[in-house]
């Protein structure tokens, strides 16, 4: 896959994940959106792949997150 | 005495009903699996099989023909929800970054609400040739074939 399409994937796998965001649906699109639009320009390959290597490391981060949510939403049920 | 007999008397008849009665049990029991076996075996499908295949309640994407107008409403529905685009200057033949003033990731959010609404996935290498809504109602066409 090119570059250009590992970073769609990724923009489309990111807004996936933020269907179910705390925050809400928009919130976190926008944010998405400027976070990929800050380095619109960025046309060096090795540091794109750089990026791209962040933009799943976040994507591992927002599954954890939601883990850890789901955990506790659990735990507090218990403890009531 | 007298009293006597009608003791006897009573505990006899009490003893016969007794009697008859789990034996008529028995005998209605036997004459019950007797039926189960003989007379109802052919009615054990619930449902006749020729009603089976006339009747079918579960949907299949043949039984809901999408027609090609719908679609195309359907699809400027969709697009006309997103914010970044200005309805008036919407048509079927507008390019989505060239006419429409969207980036590469509204488009790909078009995509995912053209999936949301048709309910099937579109694969990358499809989506990033549907640059107008007049290509993305025959590629939803094609995936239901229809055909103009």
């Amino acid at each position: 896959m090119s570059q250009k399409g590992r970073v769609i994937d990724l923009y489309k796998t990111l807004l996936h994940l933020g269907k179910d965001w705390p925050k809400g649906y928009d919130f976190f699109r926008d944010r998405l959106k400027k976070a990929f639009l800050k380095n619109k320009d960025v046309s060096d390959p090795e540091q794109i792949e750089k990026m791209i290597k962040h933009g799943e490391y976040v994507k591992k981060e927002i599954e954890a997150l939601y883990m850890l949510k789901k955990y506790r939403t659990l735990k507090r049920r218990y403890e009531l | 005495m007298a009293a006597l007999v009608q003791g006897i008397r009573n505990s006899l008849t009490r003893n016969y009903s007794v009697f008859t009665g789990t034996f008529a049990k028995s005998a209605v029991v036997g004459v019950q699996t007797c039926n189960r076996y003989v007379k109802n075996t052919p009615q054990k499908t619930f449902i006749p099989i020729n009603r089976l295949s006339e009747n079918r309640r579960w949907s299949t994407t043949a039984s809901k023909k999408l027609k090609l107008e719908e679609i195309e409403a359907r699809v400027l529905n969709v697009i006309k929800a997103y914010d970044k685009v200005t309805a008036d200057k919407l048509t079927l033949e507008s390019h989505f970054i060239n006419d429409l003033g969207l980036d590469s990731l509204d488009h790909v959010e078009v995509i995912m609400a053209m999936e949301d609404e048709f309910g099937f996935e579109i694969p990358d290498v499809d989506a990033e040739k549907l640059l107008r809504p007049a290509d993305i109602v025959r590629y939803v066409g094609d995936r239901n074939d229809i055909y103009e």
